[in-house]
């Protein structure tokens, strides 16, 4: 019965499509009933059928081939993602090195109270920005320990553990290694020396800003003399004193003033509109490309804004490059602001919208890493995505490795928990913000470019080393906002990480599922629903970590 | 502020009058850091350390007026089983809120006793009722309907429905069934040990013989205000009742409740725990409410797509009064590039389910609507609702609907987060209007115009930032 109808619909389509003598005929013909029309019709079907499954046929071994020559494909994008691994870590250890060399001529001026280094990761981090602030009451959980020495995954860009007894100057000496990892690993300069506006803008008050707040929070991070600076506040910092050059530029420029701001809330705006694709195509389209069209409007810089130094704005020092877009010393600061207004506008989105429902994240990650990857807005061959890293480094510090309690004042200024007039936000909110934002940072670090011509501006191994950075923390020091941006980290990308790690991934997440919760001294709510979320995906998806 | 335990009154000695007891004068955690660090249990556990300054006191204790704070640090503490435990988790919800903390144990307790809870929107009233649900349900019966959900709208059950599911997913056995029109199957009738559904649909179920009522232990009316004095629907509400076993423990939640269905809610459910809001507290502190000057009705459409670059913009809902204008509104969203969502009484069932699934999922980011979903629906991206048109009530809209605007506003500044709401005046009645509703609930709303879209955005940027850290911000009164 239920057989039976399909066939006798797709007669009927023939019969459609041909000519309406064959209908009449059908109808008046005298013969309708004879055996001959029957055996026509019997004929014109079998026909009928030996084509639709010969097509069917021959559409299938199409399938099979391109399904071989993309599996051949991924095969071969692996490994060309594990080489480039491998040069990173080369890179990088062989820089670690170099650093390492160095640091020893420097003399430590104050003895730190910072209680001991985390192998593996994190190093420098903490003492990028918090000697500067109060050197004598930073330190972190005052339970200094053992070193630990986690068994971590095998972490790109890791650092060879040190005694724990390290006198501090050494890891302020070493740069953060996600700064580090995805840039054309070059000769190492001193930071500073190419900034030569640096020290023009370094002149102008340092509101550090994260925190922003009523001039509560932290005090900036300032650089000391023994330790290099932390680069990503310094960026932050820049941008807020390019954020106030364009407004008093706008004072003077009436064209400037004219189109700046309405460029600012039409960003914001395209950024709000993403909405979730559910694997449909094409469904941001609109709003990327306005965005894009925006972008290159500043960049075309016919208002005349002021041309700036883009040094300022990145974590390591460019060289022009062979057939690079953008080789000049300098670009438009209109261009410059929107870049750092796009940036800014998709924070917030992660804060705002993802805190709520982290699966927002997603399209705002694809349309960052799509936009911050165009080759037109490269400088110097390399995209400004540093703008984006620098606000994500002052917004959530535990993906840079940062530690802190929260149950101390200074913990929580480390763990980027905000203050609003002098008082720290709700638990509530302050763990919502924290959620958005590693969802915000997994929907950057785990884009997919095998396809793409372009370069991709935020590779999958900072996603890596920023996890590294919170599973290492030392149990005594685990927080529960490391565990929210872990979960959120986490929670429905674990496919598209295992993708790019294979195995080495899921050893990963059973580390920062299983292991690290495990080790946590208080099992909170935070870390218990990493632990749940564990389990969630041994029931949805069937991955079964423990 | 009294805290809300303070309020909470025993059936013995239930007030005559909806009276409320004095506040004790707030004496602490107002200090706004000055107080030495001390430990009240709140920060239990503190780290001591040499280095770091404890975080003060006053910072934990200030969010103790908030209808978010608690003082139980966890479900666990609550006594609840570990799977429903691991549900909430799973939710990132990480300790109840107060209205969970506070009517929890007096609603799971044995044996079991009515209750009429009241708390702001967006304070997780509808997780209080499906806990005591879910720990009252025995899932060895899993085809046994036991408890019973009541909500004035398809959507509302439907959302009910989900969010027990989500909280009891890791509850094996256990079926939720909406009782919505379309739903139930005519052959097997209910099959589920949770029922949430709307009053008519279910009282025609149980007629047909279709409901085996007979072991229900929870009946829980969700937006009871509107459902027991809703002409229609407070009826039904009745013959339900009257339907089931005479021992049923009867919750009743709203965020709003007026005197004159205080009293029949009273009736409804005979000696029950209270728990009570004065009319001052019922807005949210965390939403940003303001209003927009228009100069004309006609520049209404072209000033509502501005709003959406003035500031960070998760999901939006806008209320109108006619279908018209939500169809045209649609339109222009739409060419601006938004992804939207039209949804009115002219939509049928199935239609509006899928349109809200649209929003819910996040297909689309801009809900329009009339007033069918001004009430209890939940998500929890949205930041901003605007009142494209005042909600009015009575004879040819004569006067203000205070309620309406209220669960309106509600529908942004979920648990905690940041909201935004404005409301488009553009004549004298408009403007009356508005005034009217902030006298009610002593609202200071902030203006905006629309001459200068620069100062304007600053001036939001300033609303947001500083409704964050202090509820009673105003800097411009609605009085000219």
């Amino acid at each position: 019965m239920t057989g039976s109808s399909p066939l006798r619909r797709q007669s009927y389509h023939r019969t459609n499509g041909s000519p309406q003598r064959n209908v009449l005929e059908e109808i008046l013909g005298d013969d309708r009933n004879s055996e001959a029309r029957h055996r026509y019709l019997l004929e014109t079907a079998k026909r009928e059928h030996d084509r639709v499954r010969e097509e069917a046929e021959r559409v299938y071994r199409e399938q099979l081939q391109r399904e071989e020559r993309q599996r051949l494909f991924d095969a071969r994008r692996k490994e060309e993602e594990r080489i480039k691994l491998e040069e990173a870590l080369a890179a990088d250890r062989a820089r670690l090195n170099e650093l390492k060399a160095k640091k020893i001529a420097i003399p430590a001026p104050l003895p730190d109270p910072e209680p001991h280094v985390v192998p593996t990761v994190n190093g420098n981090a903490p003492a990028a920005s918090l000697p500067t602030n109060n050197a004598s009451t930073q330190p972190n959980g005052a339970t200094s320990q053992r070193p630990m020495t986690v068994p971590a995954v095998p972490v790109p860009g890791a650092h060879v553990p040190k005694p724990p007894t390290a006198p501090i100057p050494a890891r302020t000496q070493s740069q953060t290694p996600v700064a580090v990892a995805h840039k054309t690993p070059e000769p190492v300069k001193p930071a500073n020396s190419v900034l030569g506006i640096n020290g023009l803008l370094n002149n102008t008050s340092q509101p550090n800003g994260a925190t922003s707040d009523s001039g509560t929070s932290r005090s900036a991070a300032q650089p000391s003399t023994q330790s290099r600076p932390d680069r990503h506040a310094e960026i932050h910092k820049n941008l807020k004193i390019l954020r106030k050059s364009m407004a008093d530029q706008a004072k003077t420029n009436a064209a400037l003033k004219g189109r700046m701001g309405d460029m600012r809330r039409e960003i914001r705006k395209s950024v709000g509109q993403l909405t979730v694709t559910l694997g449909v195509a094409g469904v941001n389209k609109i709003q990327q490309q306005n965005i894009l069209r925006l972008l290159r409007e500043a960049r075309s810089n016919q208002m005349q804004s002021q041309l700036m130094d883009p040094s300022n704005f990145v974590l390591e020092p460019r060289n022009p490059i062979e057939g690079g877009a953008n080789n000049d010393a300098t670009l438009p600061s209109i261009f410059l602001y929107l870049i750092n207004i796009f940036a800014k506008a998709a924070i917030a989105q992660f804060i705002n919208e993802a805190g709520a429902r982290p699966e927002t994240a997603d399209p705002v990650g694809v349309c960052v890493a799509a936009t911050l990857s165009e080759p037109d807005f490269l400088w110097r061959g390399t995209s400004l995505i540093d703008i984006m890293l620098a606000k994500f480094r002052i917004v959530c510090p535990v993906l840079f490795g940062y530690r802190g309690s929260e149950k101390t004042e200074q913990g929580r200024q480390r763990l980027g928990w905000w203050k609003d007039s002098g008082r720290w936000v709700p638990e509530q909110q302050h763990m919502d913000r924290m959620t958005g934002l590693g969802a915000g940072f997994a929907s950057i670090s785990l884009r997919n470019f095998a396809m793409s011509k372009k370069t991709n501006p935020l590779p999958p191994r900072v996603y890596w080393t920023a996890m590294a950075r919170i599973i290492n923390t030392p149990p005594a020091e685990i927080s529960d906002t490391q565990c929210v941006v872990l979960k959120a980290m986490v929670e429905s990308y674990e496919q598209k990480f295992i993708e790019f790690y294979g195995t080495a991934a899921i050893a990963a997440l059973r580390t920062a599922l299983l292991d690290f919760p495990a080790r946590a001294p208080q099992k909170s709510a935070a870390v218990n629903s990493l632990e749940v979320l564990a389990q969630m995906l041994k029931r949805d998806t069937g991955l079964v970590l423990g | 502020m009294a805290d809300l335990a303070s309020r909470i009154t025993k059936p013995s000695d239930a007030p005559a009058e909806d009276a409320v007891a004095p506040a004790p004068a707030a004496t602490e955690g107002q200090g706004n850091g000055t107080e030495e660090p001390a430990d009240d249990g709140v920060n239990k556990g503190l780290v001591e350390t040499t280095y770091d300054v404890e975080v003060k006191l006053s910072d934990l204790q200030a969010d103790q007026d908030s209808p978010l704070y608690s003082g139980v640090s966890s479900f666990e503490e609550l006594g609840l089983p570990k799977s429903i435990n691991d549900g909430l988790l799973a939710m990132n919800f990480k300790k109840p809120s107060k209205i969970q903390e506070r009517a929890l144990p007096l609603m799971i307790s044995d044996p079991p006793t009515n209750m009429i809870a009241q708390s702001q929107s967006g304070t997780g009233k509808t997780a209080a009722f499906v806990l005591t649900v879910l720990s009252r349900v025995d899932l060895t019966k899993p085809t046994q309907p036991q408890a019973l959900l009541l909500a004035p709208s398809r959507e509302l059950a439907r959302q009910i429905q989900g969010v027990i599911q989500t909280i009891g997913q890791f509850c094996d056995n256990l079926i939720v069934e909406a009782a919505i029109p379309g739903s139930i199957s005519r052959e097997t009738g209910v099959q589920a040990s949770v029922v949430a559904g709307t009053p008519g649909t279910v009282m025609d179920l149980i007629r047909r013989r279709q409901f085996d009522v007979s072991q229900l232990k929870a009946l829980v009316i969700d937006e009871a205000d509107n459902m027991l004095d809703q002409q229609g629907m407070g009826d039904q509400c009745v013959r339900v009742k009257g339907m089931l076993p005479k021992t049923i423990q009867t919750l009743l939640f709203s965020a709003t409740f007026p005197d004159k269905v205080m009293n029949f809610a009273r009736k409804y459910a005979p000696n029950a725990n209270e728990i009570k809001l004065r009319h001052t507290e019922l807005t949210v502190k965390g939403i940003s409410q303001m209003y927009m000057d228009c100069p004309d009705e006609s520049k209404k459409y072209d000033i509502l797509c501005k709003l959406y670059g003035l500031m960070t913009i998760g999901s939006s809902v806008i209320f109108v009064k006619t279908r018209d204008s939500a169809s045209e509104i649609q339109r222009r969203m739409e060419a601006d590039g938004h992804k939207v969502s039209a949804l009115h009484g002219a939509h049928e069932g199935q239609n509006r389910d899928a349109l809200l699934d649209d929003f819910r999922s996040g297909r689309s980011k801009v809900l329009i609507t009339t007033n069918v979903l001004a009430r209890g629906i939940d998500v929890s991206s949205v930041s901003m609702v605007i009142n494209y048109d005042i909600p009015m009530k009575g004879f040819g809209d004569k006067e203000p609907d205070m309620e309406t605007y209220l669960h309106r506003i509600g529908r942004t500044g979920r648990f905690g987060r940041v909201g935004v709401s404005i409301s488009f005046v553009y004549d004298h009645k408009s403007y009356e209007a508005l005034s009217k509703i902030a006298d009610h609930y002593g609202l200071d709303l902030v203006q905006l115009r629309p001459d200068d879209w620069d100062a304007t955005e600053t001036k939001v940027q300033e609303v947001i930032k500083s409704s964050r850290a202090r509820p009673d911000y105003a800097p411009n009164a609605l009085d000219k």
